[in-house]
């Protein structure tokens, strides 16, 4: 089979992307016909699984960049970031999107997603708030997104009348983060027991918070760099000239917020006096954490960034990115019931597993498709020069 | 160590909290002028040595 640019459509790529949806479908139907305890090794001592921890803890810090780029180049008036703009969007409007996607596969019943927030709203609970924050979000992520499709549809109007929402929308986006980044923490608070005191903190709304700036900086930097290869003839000559100032304005932006992050994970340790816990096994977990995955990456940026070497920078995204997930998973998974013996302890079945990557692959499909048609890297010819 | 008075436990771990903020305001000092110091002497260089 061949496309009308006469390109196959059996590549590598496609041939794995089709293997891992195909996979991903099968296990969509069993979970949905058979219930959860067909294919998770969830029980009631962990009722949340791999697929809140990288899924939804994961998707959201990661997907931190929207908010990041979009208030520095908008709010703080840093134009020379605006070409970050766009990718930075798509790529928070995916995560976001599929945050709420691979929820339906924990929650079930799909058609009463709307409940929560239009039918029986449980205003006393902390999800309902991470909930109204993620569906409030979404809505602002899908409208700050929307000019790139509709300069791909040649829908001029609303593409115009949707522009000039651009700086409330911003706002409205840092809010809206800034209270569920920090919820998500927050519903740890709810289980001090549960929590190994070195990750339990009643800091752990800041603590999410404060990390998921490094996190969406250094997933700009990472998902800038993956898409620069492949992606390079659709990227224009102002993404092209200001992408190493992106790289290198952003190294210093994560460098510092890796640093506060640090010092607020050291103050948590103080303030709860935790630090005998730092000589146990687990101390030695913490320290790998947050020496080898905070103060590490902090420094590399810093070197990397005053001596300009980008590709420094480049591997220190990925290893800020490895830390953050990292930590999400020690807060709910691993240093989460620490006490049970190690046979009722979690681990996710092969199926729980298939369904994350299934996530991630449709991810990286509706990505593949947006940024190969529409103005993500490159400013549409019509609208050069009207922002 | 323990306390035994929840006043105890405010000021020990409190004044820890203090001493650590006064030294990451030191270090954060320390940090961005270490970030910045290349670009002081690129901005010292004289035009035609500038890339």
């Amino acid at each position: 089979m061949t496309t009308e640019n006469n390109k196959t459509l059996f590549t590598p790529v496609n041939i794995i992307t089709g293997i891992f949806l195909a996979i991903g479908l099968v296990i969509t139907v069993l979970r949905f016909t058979k219930g959860l305890g067909y294919v998770t090794n969830l029980d009631d001592n962990n009722p949340w699984g791999i697929w809140i921890s990288f899924d939804l803890l994961c998707g959201v810090a990661l997907a931190a960049g929207g908010y990041t780029t979009s208030s520095a180049c908008y709010l703080f008036g840093l134009k020379k970031y605006h070409s970050a703009v766009r990718p930075a969007i798509l790529t928070a409007f995916l995560g976001y999107a599929l945050v709420v996607f691979a929820l339906h596969y924990d929650v079930g019943r799909p058609y009463r997603l709307p409940y929560p927030i239009f039918v029986s709203p449980g205003t006393t609970s902390l999800l309902y708030e991470v909930g109204l924050c993620v569906f409030l979000y979404v809505t602002v992520l899908a409208i700050e997104f929307s000019p790139a499709a509709f300069e791909w549809l040649g829908m001029k109007k609303l593409r115009n009348t949707v522009t000039k929402l651009t700086l409330a929308l911003t706002v409205f986006g840092v809010v809206l983060s800034t209270l569920h980044q920090s919820s998500l923490g927050a519903l740890y608070v709810a289980v001090p027991s549960k929590i190994h005191p070195l990750w339990y903190s009643p800091y752990l709304a800041i603590l999410f918070f404060v990390s998921s700036i490094p996190a969406g900086l250094s997933m700009v930097i990472f998902e800038g760099t993956l898409a620069h290869k492949p992606w390079h003839h659709m990227m224009d000559k102002t993404h092209l000239d200001e992408h190493e100032g992106v790289i290198l304005g952003f190294a210093r932006g994560a460098s510092i917020s890796l640093a506060a992050y640090f010092c607020v994970k050291l103050v948590a340790v103080a303030y709860d006096n935790n630090w005998a816990y730092l000589a146990t096994g687990w101390g030695a977990w913490y320290l790998l954490e947050v020496l080898g995955f905070v103060a590490l990456p902090s420094m590399l940026y810093a070197i990397g960034s005053r001596e300009k070497n980008i590709k420094l920078i480049k591997w220190t995204s990925a290893l800020t990115v490895f830390g953050i997930i990292l930590n999400r998973f020690n807060v709910s998974i691993v240093a989460f019931n620490w006490q049970l013996p190690s046979s009722q302890r979690y681990f996710p079945s092969w199926m729980e597993i298939g369904i994350s990557i299934f996530v991630v692959t449709v991810g990286v499909t509706v990505y593949r498709f947006i940024v190969s048609r529409m103005p993500i890297f490159f400013e549409h010819p019509e609208y050069k020069d009207a922002h | 160590m323990e306390f035994f008075v929840y006043h105890d436990y405010m000021m020990f771990t409190k004044s820890i909290v203090y001493v650590l903020m006064g030294l990451f305001v030191v270090g954060f000092w320390g940090l961005w002028a270490f970030m910045t110091s290349r670009d002081e002497e690129i901005h010292k260089m004289p035009e035609h040595h500038k890339e």
